[in-house]
């Protein structure tokens, strides 16, 4: 840049009309255009994800609410009975019966298949110790005709589901092709049917053995206790904190550490709050492993950053004038917070409380290492106190549990347990976007 | 259950000393309420407040101090001969309490009588037999000196517990006292009960410090011990991750680096996911964006904020997985051995942090004044300049700040990788291979088998010790480079 | 090179620069601008005066379609700029603003170097073939904002850095280095102690020998000061126009009097 330079004359820009686009315009236009398709593009991977997720959620998760049920209406004489019980090998024997009369319905109804006992128990486990069982305990129904209802064995409900193919299957003793004939001709019979299964939402967990059973219920109460654990402790300590150091805290050093310390613990890996919970609730206070109690204090610790970060943003979203106001009729500040301010920072609070809740609702890592995954909750929890101190496992970690199995039916069961996860979840976002719009106040 | 009787009670109490206090107030005003200093319920706040805070903090330390001081007690009743070689005196410690335990439920359950249970000459075998037949659970076979210091441990409990509540109930009704006998018309009761809550304010606001300083010291106490069980050289260097489960320590290779680098590698794809396309959509939705696409395709995206972990991490294993398989698998490409690979976890877990990245973005791109649009718009700048060359660049202090938040939640995430990166540690370069991570270590280390006080268990402690540090430090970093960002603008 | 023969529109001493006929504004339903016509001259200085919300900011930004950047805006009626109807759908906006520069109320300079901010309009432009011409423009749209001496040491130094009334001169550096016909400025010194007012005052009048420059401004004394045509506002309506000698000392309307002598506003 010389002063020689600034002698030339002004080189003026090329008049140009508006209307027409030189090539450089076009040019750079082509290059907006561009841009905008990236936003686009990455907008839709977002939402084409979302819709995977969405897609192979209810795919994979719907069969898990559905259970195959054998349902034969089956008659049973006196005499028969007598003579069942006579023999060497009795529940053979009640077999027996319950096959020829499984083939004279077939045979009524016009379908032509043949089976033998082996695949009867296979398609639906061991008819004739139930057919005694039952007998046994109630003689009084011989003679008149008994509605038997079976859960059919987990490959046949894989094969009603889509699970097990045809093409897939190889014969094995838990199933041959032979026996999916001998279940289509059951199922056109009416015989085998399909039905909502209300143990899924209602039960406990069963074994590993027995995909079928298994239910979720015991565990959605397991984390009912701990979001009770949770929302007792975490709603008011964190309200007391965010009081404190939105209100009161003198700016010094030690608030600063607070401060950081609170932001810091919100980003903390949620796995590091199961170490704490394992080595001090465990460890160290003995408390009862795989309880609700202990994986409710951890999910406090965990949630209480969220609860105290957004009841601060609610609290300082209240103007100054009204804690002016409050102290010029002579409140004193603890009055002027108490009586004013929080009572209009409460919606805010609330729906903060409301997500962090929801996030703890969900979280799993920290209850892997406190002994709520892997243990089978196989019934509810007898009383309002044992259900925080009873091992129970919680919705996610029976999730986790499931997906952990080696049988690929748990999986589907796993899925249909995130079913039941988000829409609790679903639930308390939707109460909280109400509460949002139904108190928030724009000062 | 005694303790929670003994709150009742004190709560009870607190509640009597509540209407008496207020009642005094009033009656030292002769009835008229315009005379004394504070409101009424001042008075009788004050007076709960100093029968619940003394009786309710010395019940808490109580409990807290009684079984350490029990077991002091009762560690000095077993004598060393009764310690077998590979056991500990913490071990045996464990079964006196299991065996006290079993005495109690018991007892509860009528299986043995109470004078029974307690006595020291009791017959040893008829003790055991009879635990046994109550569906007590007992280690083989009680020992002499282990049932003696079961029922010295389970004395020295009760007598304490005892103690505790006398000593509670009195603390609770001497502050009833103290505090009636102050109460008079010119008592300031509002400030003193102000002050009171002020303390509880400050106490709670302490707990995140105190959740801090839990963490480190669980953290760097066992860290300590695996330390000394194993060398801390090794476990920093070795390039290998071999925990043996047989034995007791030994054999094992606990090397972090090969954890680490999957640790690394998982979030790097994380991140190559997350980044490009969180960044590009915030850019569009808060630039181009109409305001109909805006509030259909935000809250969109934020659902994907909202699903748990678990959820990604079934995703990983069953849908990416498998997807992935058909195509790179034996049947595709064939350079993928099984579903869980590198690759399967960092595309779910990108996909997880896609919404992060974007809303954190979004804020900090909107937080750019309008006037640095309007001044480059005014330059007759397009709208895709103005952000390449003028907002990105301004905000990018913080969004760099973002991605090192997104990256520690990547490190951190713990379900995606249990469930979708494998088990085997590895380093290797291929993403399609099986890797593990710091964090799928912890669990698999604390939930196996292995014995508490054995290396392979706490090596977890040092693992979880190391992801704190990271974590910790990119959080501090990107705080940092955030808060200074806003600054800026403020 | 012009389409439409300018000898047409050359009625008076200077060419018509830009002429508005009934223009309309609406934000909303808010009817901001009614019916506004005006025609601006080439190489003049040109003052919207008028109490604040009486809509001459927003007629300001229709010159150069800032007001495209608000969703509920809408324009109607005609804007030409030489001849061209700058609301035509043909029109590229980014074009229109590279010919009708703008310098804002606040000053906001990119958080670039100094260097950079004025570069980045003849970069984006393509105005420069290489390095030396890019500094040549620097330095002259630099020194024509009157703010080289202060700068030419630290063109490296961050733009955010400089005080108020460097900052808003840097602002117009920036403008005028994509050699802009047209300079709308909108309050350029309401951010600026007097010292730099005067500065910028001075450069307002030194811009009139090369470009037509359109000022909106709240006080009285520098439309007098800097502008030879003087345009009034009132609730969205331009009430008068004219050399703004006669607008000072002998206004026709009766609002316009008692707004200049302080009566309304």
């Amino acid at each position: 840049m010389t002063d020689a330079s600034m002698d030339t004359p002004t080189p003026r820009r090329k008049k140009i009309s508006l209307v027409a686009d030189d090539a450089r315009t076009k040019k750079r236009n082509k290059a907006e255009k561009r841009f905008q398709a990236y936003g686009i593009g990455a907008i839709a991977i977002g939402l084409f994800f979302l819709l995977v997720l969405a897609t192979s959620i209810l795919r994979s998760g719907i069969p898990a609410f559905t259970t195959t049920v054998v349902s034969v209406e089956f008659t049973l004489q006196q005499e028969e009975f007598d003579e069942a019980e006579g023999q060497l090998f009795k529940t053979k024997a009640y077999s027996n019966y319950f096959i020829s009369a499984l083939q004279t319905t077939l045979t009524e109804k016009g379908i032509k298949v043949s089976f033998d006992e082996a695949s009867i128990e296979r398609v639906m486990g061991k008819i004739g110790s139930t057919l005694r069982e039952h007998y046994s305990a109630s003689p009084d129904t011989l003679g008149q005709p008994v509605d038997f209802s079976l859960g059919a064995s987990s490959r046949v409900d894989g094969y009603f589901k889509g699970r097990v193919t045809r093409e897939g299957l190889q014969d094995s003793r838990f199933l041959t092709l032979a026996d999916l004939d001998l279940v289509d001709a059951l199922a056109e019979a009416g015989i085998i049917t399909t039905t909502f299964d209300w143990n899924f939402i209602t039960g406990a967990d069963s074994g590993v053995d027995n995909p079928g059973g298994a239910g979720i219920g015991a565990s959605v109460v397991g984390s009912f206790f701990m979001m009770l654990v949770v929302l007792f402790l975490s709603l008011p300590i964190g309200v007391a904190a965010s009081i404190y150091l939105e209100e009161f805290a003198p700016q010094n050093r030690w608030t600063d550490l607070v401060e950081v310390n609170i932001s810091n613990l919100a980003a903390v890996p949620s796995i590091v709050f199961g170490i704490l919970g394992l080595a001090v609730f465990i460890q160290f206070a003995h408390l009862p492993q795989s309880a609700p109690l202990v994986g409710g204090l951890v999910l406090t610790l965990m949630t209480l950053p969220t609860i105290i970060i957004s009841t601060r943003a609610s609290l300082k979203a209240v103007p100054p004038s009204i804690r002016d106001a409050a102290l010029g009729v002579g409140a004193s500040r603890m009055q002027s917070v108490f009586h004013h301010v929080l009572p209009l920072a409460m919606p805010g609070i609330l729906t903060g409380t409301i997500i962090g809740l929801a996030q703890a609702l969900g979280e799993t890592a920290p209850l892997l290492l406190i002994g709520m995954v892997g243990f089978v909750a196989r019934g509810y929890p007898d009383g309002f106190i044992s259900g925080f101190i009873d091992p129970n496992s919680a919705m996610p970690a029976q999730i986790y549990t499931w997906a952990a199995r080696a049988d690929a039916s748990f999986y589907e069961k796993a899925w249909g347990g995130i079913i039941i996860l988000l829409i609790f979840l679903l639930t308390m976002n939707i109460i909280a976007i109400i509460l949002r719009r139904r108190f928030e106040r724009r000062w | 259950m005694p303790v929670f009787w003994l709150i009742v009670i004190v709560l009870a109490l607190a509640a009597v000393g509540f209407i008496l206090g207020r009642a005094r107030a009033l009656q030292s005003a002769g009835g008229d309420r315009r005379d004394l200093h504070s409101l009424p319920i001042y008075y009788g706040s004050n007076v709960a407040m100093k029968s619940l805070v003394p009786a309710f903090l010395l019940m808490i330390g109580w409990l807290i101090a009684q079984p350490f001081a029990v077991n002091y007690a009762v560690s000095g009743m077993i004598p060393d001969s009764v310690i077998s070689e590979g056991s500990s005196r913490g071990l045996i410690l464990a079964e006196v309490r299991r065996t006290s335990d079993g005495l109690t439920n018991a007892v509860a359950s009528g299986a043995l009588t109470d004078d029974m249970a307690r006595d020291a000459g009791a017959d040893l075998d008829a003790v055991t037999t009879r635990l046994k037949d109550a569906g007590q659970v007992v280690t083989s076979q009680i020992t002499q000196p282990v049932l003696h210091a079961a029922q010295r441990y389970r004395a020295l409990n009760a007598t304490g517990n005892w103690v505790m509540t006398g000593l509670v109930l009195l603390t609770a009704l001497v502050g009833v006292l103290w505090g009636l006998k102050e109460t008079n018309a010119d008592f300031r009761a509002r400030n003193v009960v102000e002050q009171g809550v002020m303390a509880l304010l400050i106490a709670a606001a302490s707990i995140a410090v105190l959740t801090t300083i839990g963490i480190v010291f669980s953290l760097i106490g066992n860290t300590w011990v695996f330390f000394n069980l194993y060398p801390a050289g090794d476990f920093f260097t070795l390039l290998e991750w071999a925990p043996s489960f047989s034995g007791r320590g030994g054999s094992s290779s606990l090397g972090v680096l090969p954890l680490l680098w999957g640790t690394f590698y998982i979030s790097i794809v994380a991140l190559l996911v997350a980044v490009p396309v969180g960044l590009f959509a915030a850019v569009y939705l808060s630039e181009y964006a109409s305001p109909t696409v805006r509030s259909f395709a935000k809250p969109m995206l934020e659902v994907l904020a909202g699903i748990p972990t678990i959820v990604y991490g079934l995703f990983a294993l069953l849908t990416i997985g498998p997807m992935l398989l058909s195509v790179f698998g034996p049947d595709g490409t064939g350079w993928m051995g099984g579903q869980r690979a590198v690759i399967t976890a960092g595309l779910a877990m990108g996909i997880m942090l896609i919404p992060f990245v974007s809303s954190l973005s979004d804020d900090i791109i909107n937080a750019v004044p309008q006037a640095m649009r309007d001044g480059s718009y005014g330059l007759g700048a397009t709208k895709s300049e103005t952000i390449k060359q003028v907002i990105l660049p301004a905000a990018l202090p913080g969004i760099v700040g973002a991605i090192l938040l997104a990256a520690s939640r990547a490190i951190g995430e713990t379900m995606i990788v249990v469930l979708g990166a494998g088990a085997a540690a590895r380093l290797s370069l291929n993403p399609f291979e099986a890797m593990t991570t710091v964090t799928a270590k912890i669990v698999s280390q604390l939930t196996g088998d292995s014995d508490f006080a054995s290396p392979e268990a706490l090596v977890a402690f040092a693992l979880g010790m190391s992801l704190f540090v990271l974590t910790l430090g990119l959080n501090v970093l990107a705080l940092f480079i955030v808060r200074k960002y806003r600054e800026q603008y403020d | 090179m012009y389409d439409v023969p300018n000898t047409e529109i050359n009625v008076e001493q200077r060419d018509i620069k830009i002429s508005a006929r009934k223009v309309q504004v609406y934000y909303g339903t808010t009817h901001a601008i009614k019916d506004v016509n005006c025609e601006i001259q080439d190489k003049t200085v040109t003052a919207f005066i008028g109490p604040s919300g009486c809509g001459k900011s927003t007629f300001l930004r229709c010159l150069n379609r800032m007001n495209d950047t608000i969703d509920i805006c809408r324009v109607e009626g005609d804007i030409t700029i030489d001849g061209e109807d700058i609301y035509d759908k043909r029109v590229d906006p980014v074009q229109l603003r590279a010919k009708v520069g703008m310098v804002f109320q606040k000053p906001n300079p990119f958080p670039k170097s100094i260097y950079d901010n004025v570069a980045y309009g003849p970069r984006i432009h393509g105005l420069a073939r290489n390095k030396a011409d890019l500094d040549v423009i620097v330095e002259r749209s630099l020194r024509r904002a009157a703010i080289w001496d202060e700068v030419k040491d630290r063109l490296d130094a961050p733009g955010t850095g400089l005080s108020g009334g460097q900052q808003q001169r840097l602002c117009i550096a920036r403008a005028v280095a994509t050699e802009p016909e047209v300079l709308l400025m909108d309050e350029p010194c309401s951010a600026l102690d007097p010292i730099a007012t005067s500065q910028v005052e001075e450069l307002i009048d030194e811009l009139r020998q090369e470009y037509s420059v359109v000022i909106v401004t709240h006080s009285m004394q520098q439309a007098a000061r800097v502008s030879q045509k003087t345009a009034f506002f009132h609730l969205g309506h331009l009430v008068e126009y004219g050399d703004t000698s006669k607008i000072f000392t002998n206004p026709v309307d009766s609002r316009t009097e008692s707004y200049i002598t302080g009566r309304i506003g």
